[in-house]
């Protein structure tokens, strides 16, 4: 963890939002991603903002000497009528990453073991945590410019270059609407829950080369927008450093999710999905929308 | 005749003296601009407890370094520094240990420590300690100076009877030194507080040392004054018959002399004979030297002859603790003692040894020589320990009663525990944070049937609990007090066994019984076995309901402290029951019990006379309004 020291003469101010590179982009160590966050919880109008949160979903970006690393959690929202806030297992899962990657006790290569420290944290808080949630984690590893990834749920991320998906995460799911989680139940239920081990994500590592466009999202985004729609978008900002403008994508992108999500007409592709399943739905599905929109400067 | 020689002043004005008035004073030679820099800490050297495991980084030592993550909300949260104890609470349980050698001059008492290390070397000015949670325990601040490579106190205070429950930057006013430094020592006492105490950061606000000030520091210890000595040469005169005219002064001159002087009274009318410290008999001398701390014993012996065969003999180097001299302790002493010290029972060394003050050669030679006979050993957090120090220790003292190695997580294969098989009669073994083979352990509660007291808190994960309850039950039944904070694989089985153990005053589950539903009957058993009972912690053991709160009601009449944190499951009527059958009760934690709220614990306070703790909660919390 590096100090901080300044003079009183020279104090600078370090900007805390979605805009990492506004903090002297001459230092920064390459690769390194550019990265903006936008979204809107489902009560979006009833709702305090809250920073790293959109309604039960979470998400952080962090950056260490070694790599930089963001990931979206999904809080599952069934445990509300047990009187648990899905909100707070998700928020913490991805505060405490956060700091496990601030700190440099990660592995850069596996990001799944960062999952599975997080946690593990989760059993020492005093105040206990409870609840569930999907997670979708991916480390750019400065070393040699590779992604690793580490999916459970159905969160997920999508990789453009070149005008073309070239990697995308699979869904994972043990039926229709109930993806793999990670989850701590309360004592005593542990049988009657579905909880995954962090081991059980998927994996994917690769190359990336300088202009990759990638997003990771949760299924808020990837239920409502059609994946042509969401190549449209993210072709557009290929190899695009201003975080500015990246931005503005990011606020495009979740706009259109929240838009297809409350129109009640729209063949979204969750509807599609349902009707594989014998199920007639049509229309969107209003849900937690996160958006984490990177760029990989070489 | 007194030849000099060529002296110069170095460009350096880094006196040594601490009298603020002469750093005032700079040859033109000095020019670089002062620059002011405030620092957060890097690095945690060391650290005496902390309330999570090591392999977390909630409540641990590390929090304390970088920027403060919490600062300026209250509350108790696991991205702060915590301790493992507050309060007296753990000095009137039944494992207490009393420290060694009270005699010992400590004008304020020190229960915990942790030493940070900071980036860049600064005269220091100013430390603020950003306290997150119960401000108040921290009562010394020193400062580790390469120079002279010794420990300063910056500051010290008795600590806070009461301060204000809220976030405080503390900024106490520092002694002014002006010698580089990176290293910052915070010392706590935690008699006065109410719970556990937080730190989130610390900042070190000091004047800049560039490497040359320090290299040049480094090199000109002395001051002017005294390099200017050193440069001075003394040639002796010779006298012609000096030895002569000597012996001649002393026959004729020197009462004359000592009458002039005013060193001999006047002939008085009375010839009664004046008795001096001197004429006592060595056993009086003894008995008034052994209320005497160490120090002053060393100071005593300096005075003259017969004053130091009193007090170098070994009689007054029985019981020897060092731990209120961490600083100075150095091998030097250690050599002293070792020719003094040969009738030694016990020996605290704690905390003592960092920055290799202390080798191991010279630790091995004081156990060789003295140590045979020893009963108590306290040995935390020395860094000197290597696996030569254990094995000599293991083949010394086979006596050993009390065997204290706190805080060795870290070296697990540099630590050669093997010495303890040959240990026969411990009765207290306390290996707190300490990583230890788990066959070894259970071999030596196996040839320790008077084992009274154990810790095992935070030890490693390879240790699995319920294998040493069912070794406890089967040899250690006369066992009193056993700690298991944080320990790891006990469940029902474990506590099953330790039913056996009816002389069992104190248990500490806390964190433990991860894997359970709810302890249920097997713990009903436990406390039904062992009615002694006076304190147990069964801190976060999510499991626990209010059937088992009924048993705690039914069984443990002599109840005096009990942890309920972080346990969901209990309700207002359960407690209430304990409070009302458990009339000696004097602790009861409830933090994080949802169910629970604060006016009724206010209330409950004042009718029991009980210590009910609960965790903070914000004034504008919803489970305020009711």
């Amino acid at each position: 963890m590096q100090s901080l020291c300044w003079t009183t003469r020279f104090v600078t101010r370090a900007l805390r939002s979605g805009f990492s590179t506004l903090i002297e982009p001459n230092n920064k160590p390459k690769p390194h991603f550019v990265s903006v966050v936008c979204g809107f919880p489902k009560d979006f109008h009833r709702s305090k903002y809250k920073l790293g949160k959109y309604g039960e979903d979470a998400w952080f970006t962090a950056r260490s000497s070694v790599a930089d690393v963001i990931g979206v959690a999904d809080g599952v929202g069934g445990w509300r009528s047990y009187g648990i806030d899905p909100g707070e297992f998700s928020s913490f899962l991805m505060k405490t990453c956060e700091r496990l990657v601030n700190c440099a006790s990660f592995n850069p290569q596996k990001p799944v073991s960062l999952l599975a420290y997080s946690y593990c944290e989760l059993l020492e808080q005093k105040k206990p945590i409870l609840g569930s949630s999907t997670a979708c984690v991916l480390i750019l590893n400065r070393e040699n410019s590779t992604v690793y990834t580490a999916n459970i749920g159905d969160s997920g991320f999508i990789v453009v270059r070149k005008g073309e998906i070239v990697h995308r995460s699979e869904e994972q799911q043990h039926y229709f609407n109930t993806p793999f989680q990670l989850s701590l139940p309360p004592p005593g239920h542990g049988d009657n829950v579905l909880s995954d081990s962090p081991e059980s994500a998927d994996t994917l590592s690769f190359n990336v080369k300088d202009g990759d466009v990638i997003l990771v999202a949760t299924d808020g985004v990837f239920d409502n927008v059609p994946t042509k729609l969401l190549l449209d978008t993210l072709k557009e900002v290929e190899g695009e450093q201003d975080a500015v403008k990246l931005q503005m994508t990011a606020n495009t992108i979740a706009l259109m999710a929240r838009s297809l999500a409350f129109d009640s007409e729209f063949m979204s592709p969750f509807a599609i999905n349902a009707r594989k399943n014998n199920i007639n739905a049509i229309g969107g599905k209003p849900d937690d929308i996160t958006v984490v929109l990177a760029t990989v400067v070489l | 005749m007194i030849s000099e020689a060529d002296t110069s002043l170095t460009s350096s004005e880094d006196f040594t003296t601490d009298d603020g008035v002469l750093d005032e004073i700079r040859t033109s030679e000095v020019t670089h601009q002062e620059v002011i820099i405030n620092q957060f800490a890097q690095k945690v050297i060391d650290f005496s407890s902390q309330y999570g495991s090591d392999t977390s980084i909630s409540y641990t030592a590390y929090n304390i370094t970088g920027r403060p993550s919490k600062f300026p909300d209250y509350g108790d949260f696991p991205e702060t520094f915590a301790m493992r104890t507050y309060g007296r609470w753990w000095d009137v349980a039944p494992s207490t240990m009393q420290e060694l050698q009270p005699s010992n001059f400590l004008d304020i008492p020190i229960h915990d420590f942790i030493v940070v290390e900071f980036e860049e070397f600064v005269i220091p000015q100013a430390i603020s300690i950003y306290e997150t949670y119960n401000p108040g325990a921290i009562v010394k601040i020193w400062g580790y100076f390469n120079t002279t490579e010794s420990w300063q106190c910056l500051w010290s205070a008795l600590p806070d009877l009461y301060v204000e429950r809220r976030p405080r930057k503390f900024t106490p006013p520092l002694r002014r030194v002006c010698q580089p430094t990176k290293i910052i020592r915070l010392e706590f006492n935690h008699i006065f507080l109410d719970y556990f105490t937080e730190i989130d950061g610390i900042v070190l606000t000091g004047r800049k040392c560039d490497a040359r000030e320090i290299a040049d520091s480094r090199k000109s210890r002395k001051g002017p004054i005294l390099r200017k000595l050193e440069s001075v040469q003394f040639k002796l005169r010779q006298i012609e018959n000096h030895n002569d005219i000597l012996m001649e002064f002393l026959a004729n001159d020197l009462g004359n002399f000592m009458k002039e002087a005013g060193l001999v009274a006047e002939d008085k009318e009375d010839n009664t004979p004046q008795l001096t410290l001197k004429d006592l008999p060595c056993e009086i001398l003894f008995k008034i030297l052994s209320y005497l701390d160490l120090v002053s014993i060393f100071r005593t012996a300096q005075v003259c002859r017969k004053l130091y065969d009193v007090a170098t003999d070994p009689f007054l180097y029985q019981e020897i603790n060092l731990k209120p001299y961490w600083h100075s302790a150095c091998d030097d002493l250690l050599i002293s003692l070792t020719k003094r010290a040969t009738l030694l029972k016990k020996l605290d060394l704690s905390w003592c040894g960092l920055f290799h003050s202390i080798t191991a050669p010279v630790f091995k030679d004081l156990v060789r020589t003295c140590c045979k006979n020893l009963t108590h050993l306290r040995l935390n957090s020395c860094k000197f320990i290597n696996a030569g120090c254990m094995e000599v220790v293991g083949s010394v003292c086979v006596n050993l009663k009390e065997l204290c190695l706190r805080n060795y997580s870290k070296s697990p294969s540099v630590l050669n525990f093997h010495c303890l098989k040959n240990l026969r009669c411990l009765e207290r073994l306390d290996l707190f944070r300490t990583q230890i083979d788990s066959d070894l352990l259970l071999m030596t509660l196996r040839y320790n049937p008077t084992l009274k007291h154990l810790n095992l808190g935070i030890c490693s994960a390879t240790v699995n609990m319920d294998d040493v309850a069912i070794q406890i039950s089967r040899y250690n039944r006369s066992i009193v007090s056993i700690d298991m904070w944080k320990s790891h694989y006990l469940s029902s089985v474990g506590l099953l066994a330790l039913s056996q153990c009816h002389d069992l005053e104190e248990v500490d589950f806390g964190w433990c019984l991860r894997e359970e539903a709810s302890p249920g009957e097997s713990l009903k058993i436990l406390l039904r076995g062992c009615p002694r009972l006076k304190k147990v912690f069964l801190a976060a053991i999510r499991g626990i309901n209010d059937r088992d709160l009924e048993n705690i009601t039914e069984f443990c009449p002599n109840l005096e402290q009990l942890d309920l944190m972080g346990v969901l499951g209990i309700t207002y009527d359960m407690c209430y029951k304990i409070l009302s059958k458990c009339n000696k009760l004097q602790l009861l934690d409830l933090s994080f019990c949802d169910q629970i709220d604060e006016i009724q614990t206010a209330l409950w306070r004042d009718v029991f006379g009980v210590s009910i703790k609960r965790n903070f909660v914000p004034p504008d919390h919803p489970s305020f309004i009711n």
